[in-house]
């Protein structure tokens, strides 16, 4: 696998939660659970706007403790449901239109093509594990996850040689 | 300037003293920090003293650093949200 972007660009993030994976997947593409969680610790997310399948937008808000307000908006590049999400993200106003990161004083050298990626896994425990790719190019944002769905198609093709062994 | 400041609060004629800079161009400079909500300017005496605004450093971040934070604590949030959920799915079930 190639990478454009430099390794220290990029940033993964990988949580294990006790919950399905339709619970957690939904808790990731409905406004209305993305606005209990959406911004930093001590932020409130007032509002919340997804426009969520391929090509659609977001638009979401989030108020910092002292009520300064910072808009971000993005888009969904390809949506495989309750696996796989990968979508772009940018500073924006309040209409969703892209501002630059420094108009609410965050210093970034912007990462161009540079996509979000999601992944949902799940554990088959009620388990289920999501791992947060940012700034991945899109070569490999289309390439995320398919490692994991290689192992589970081994993990098929081994049931079905142990079965036919079994068999024999 | 900021670097200074981050020690903690200074007089103009402290932060003019570092620079090979006159203090009437010190004070545009801080001037102009006051007017980005970086520095608050107040009076002590016959002495303006300069000092810091805490949300500043916070807000002129490396964006890295913001990302990840953003990120990671979201993320804590969404924890506690999908276990609410659980357990409202739960009460909804034994409630049909």
């Amino acid at each position: 696998m190639t990478r454009t972007v430099n390794e220290t660009d990029r940033m993964v993030v990988v949580r294990v939660f006790d919950a399905p994976r339709e619970l957690v997947w939904k808790a990731w593409t409905d406004p209305k659970y993305v606005m209990q969680w959406w911004g930093p610790k001590g932020f409130t997310a007032p509002v919340c706007k997804m426009d969520f399948r391929v090509g659609g937008k977001f638009l979401c808000c989030m108020r910092a403790p002292d009520g300064q307000e910072f808009w971000n908006g993005g888009e969904y590049h390809e949506i495989v449901p309750h696996e796989k999400i990968v979508s772009s993200m940018y500073f924006s106003d309040s209409k969703g239109n892209k501002v630059e990161p420094e108009a609410y004083g965050i210093e970034h050298e912007a990462i161009e093509g540079a996509y979000d990626v999601t992944l949902f896994e799940d554990f088959g425990n009620g388990q289920t594990k999501l791992t947060f790719i940012g700034n991945e190019p899109m070569e490999s944002a289309k390439n995320s996850g398919q490692l994991e769905g290689w192992n589970q198609i081994l993990d098929k093709i081994a049931a079905v040689v142990a079965e036919l062994a079994q068999a024999k | 300037m900021i670097e200074r400041l981050s020690h903690g609060p200074a007089s103009v004629h402290g932060l003019t003293e570092p620079f090979a800079l006159s203090q009437q161009m010190i004070s545009k400079h801080i001037a102009t920090l006051v007017r980005a909500r970086i520095v608050i300017k107040t009076k002590r005496g016959r002495e303006s003293v300069c000092t810091l605004r805490p949300e500043a450093i916070k807000k002129v971040s490396d964006w890295a650093v913001y990302y990840r934070r953003f990120w990671e604590e979201s993320l804590d949030k969404l924890d506690v949200v999908v276990n609410q959920m659980k357990k409202t799915e739960v009460r909804d079930d034994k409630n049909s």
